[in-house]
């Protein structure tokens, strides 16, 4: 009976470690071959019955990949958009999130219904509006049409405002007492608390503009202002002959290989991030 | 809500005078909250009803605002009645929602159940369900056309060493559809598994062990415990899947471009094209506006009937 009973929990376990390494077996099979195939030669990628290693390092690829597409302006793109969204995003949600959690002033309640109602909009119902916008401020083709539209959000701010609720009145008060500003209240006090949140919202908004490709894609003109996604985009209209993709899978090997280490290194405020904006979202 | 504001200021105020219930820290309040305020306006709200008024227009962007010939109704007549590239797409739409929201909010809840439980090297198995959804979509559709390509692709070379027939993934007008499925789900499992979990973990074990004690087993502690205590969860996956499937952009356009033969066009790729590639405003903002109802409606319905279960 004991042993039929430990048989059935080994069997079960079994069955859970399989089906865990089947699975994660599939999620990383294209990125084993995305590094395997950057590798490889033309020919390689062709021979059939198909060949799992290159016979020798090609790359060659990278150097090649290197001449058809602007790499080092990609990258500088990609950093440069992505952070001063993310400072904006974080700096505007929090200002606008301490605002509406720890003042009370008339129509606060309609305002935030506002930022509510916003948030039920999505980004493609106003393309074309903040397109048109964007054009007419001259700001076509430039940082400032990819960075300005974004830096705020409607869920950053809802995000802040919820989190600032559970600062304490009592330390806020406390600080007023001794004088200080209600704008250094915010920066010494509510900032430094509101960390957890803050951290989260700047995961979640690198990870979103950082490979964002609709807005670019219809912002940017030219090469010079490829973000990562624009320059690998430009290597895709060439269709898939043999030739161009080793050269490919080189350019998303290099697209994707730097967020991996960011998200190794931090992983567990990723899935923390997420989950608290699961829970409250 | 709005009655208690008065009496709560007063208190925070101390003696400030009964003229201004509100003090200078309303003054505070408003301005910390401006500029958030001013950009929602300026780049959400304006530009919504904008897109409502075009869609009632003819406009290729070239003529002034105030100069659009009027058209009524007559783009979302055109797009419902006469144009059936619309009615394709939005039902190509409809079934790459379908597909995906089952398929990941299943496997992501499947994952999640099994990394629930007593685990071994837990943050690694996380990490590996989730790494995709941290990857550019376009990177990762451009590896996944690769991987698909009928005569160069991994997966054929696969099938051909098992010796068997391969397929045309992407290429042929049957499987296209359920190939980008394939890819977004593979993309974004990680992130609703991680939800999952969440909601998971928010379960108190005591009450397992109660059932455990009143002789529940697996199957029954799963439908009666796990299940409705997990409600909230699911409907925040069931809500935020349906949303982001409904938008795709990204994998149509970059895996196929709407092809073979728009079987894989989807409303907003075919809103990009109708906007930039044929300037014709009025009738891509219509179609922003339709689908935008159509997500509007369906959110509200998901929340009315998870809710109705509690």
């Amino acid at each position: 009976m004991r042993r039929k009973l430990r048989l059935t929990v080994v069997g079960i376990a079994i069955l859970k470690y399989a089906g865990l390494a089947l699975g994660a077996f599939f999620m990383l099979l294209p990125f084993a071959w995305m590094i395997v195939s950057s590798f490889m030669s033309a020919a390689e990628i062709m021979a059939r019955p198909l060949r799992w290693l290159p016979a020798e390092l090609q790359l060659r690829n990278y150097e090649a990949l290197a001449a058809a597409i602007p790499l080092g302006n990609m990258y500088a793109n990609s950093l440069i958009v992505t952070i001063s969204i993310t400072v904006g995003v974080l700096l505007t949600s929090s200002l606008a999130g301490y605002g509406f959690a720890k003042f009370h002033f008339p129509g606060r309640d309609i305002l935030f219904v506002l930022v509510l109602a916003t948030m039920m909009i999505p980004f493609f119902v106003v393309l074309i509006p903040i397109f048109f916008l964007v054009r007419q401020l001259g700001w076509m083709d430039s940082y400032l049409g990819l960075i300005v539209p974004n830096i705020v959000t409607a869920f950053g701010i809802f995000l802040m405002r919820q989190y600032m609720l559970t600062l304490p009145d009592e330390l806020l008060d406390a600080a007023r007492i001794d004088g200080a500003s209600e704008l250094a209240i915010y920066w010494r006090i509510a900032l430094p608390l509101a960390g957890p949140a803050l951290g989260a919202l700047a995961i979640l908004a690198f990870v979103y503009h950082w490979n964002s490709f609709l807005w670019p894609l219809v912002v940017i003109r030219s090469r010079e202002l490829a973000t990562i996604p624009i320059g690998l985009n430009s290597l895709r209209v060439y269709a898939s002959s043999p030739e161009v993709i080793n050269l490919q899978m080189a350019g998303a090997a290099l697209a994707i290989i730097p967020v991996v280490a960011v998200f190794a290194v931090l992983q567990r405020h990723f899935v923390r991030g997420i989950a608290l904006t699961g829970i409250k979202g | 809500m709005s009655i208690a504001i008065p009496s709560v200021a007063r208190v925070a105020n101390g003696a400030a005078p009964r003229r201004r219930p509100y003090g200078r820290r309303a003054l505070a309040g408003y301005g910390f909250i401006t500029p958030a305020i001013v950009f929602l306006i300026g780049f959400a709200l304006l530009p919504f009803l904008f897109t409502v008024y075009v869609s009632l227009h003819d406009w290729n962007m070239l003529t002034a605002v105030t100069s659009m010939p009027f058209r009524g109704l007559d783009n979302y007549r055109y797009l419902i009645f006469e144009d059936p590239l619309f009615r394709q797409t939005f039902a190509n739409t409809f079934v790459f929602a379908a597909g995906n929201v089952a398929i990941s909010s299943l496997l992501a809840l499947g994952v999640a159940l099994l990394l629930n439980g007593e685990v071994r090297f837990p943050t690694f198995w996380r990490a590996v369900y989730f790494l995709p959804y941290v990857t550019s979509s376009v990177a990762i559709s451009i590896v996944w056309a690769n991987l698909y390509h009928p005569s160069y692709g991994l997966f054929n070379g696969i099938l051909e060493l098992f010796q068997l027939p391969g397929a045309r993934f992407l290429a042929s007008l049957e499987t296209a559809m359920p190939s980008v499925i394939a890819v977004a789900v593979w993309h974004a499992v990680g992130y609703y598994m991680i939800i999952f979990l969440a909601g998971l973990q928010s379960i108190p074990l005591e009450v397992y062990e109660a059932a455990k004690v009143d002789g529940a087993n697996a199957w029954h502690r799963f439908r009666s415990i796990t299940l409705p205590l997990l409600r909230p969860t699911l409907l925040f996956v069931a809500v935020v899947n349906t949303l982001g499937s409904l938008q795709v952009f990204d994998l149509a356009f970059v895996l196929t471009n709407g092809g073979p033969v728009n079987a894989t066009n989807t409303v907003v790729l075919y809103m990009y094209q109708t906007a930039f590639n044929f300037t014709r405003m009025g009738r891509a903002s219509a179609m922003a506006v339709m689908l935008f109802l159509v997500i509007l409606v369906i959110t509200l319905v998901q929340l009315r009937l998870l809710r109705e279960k509690e």
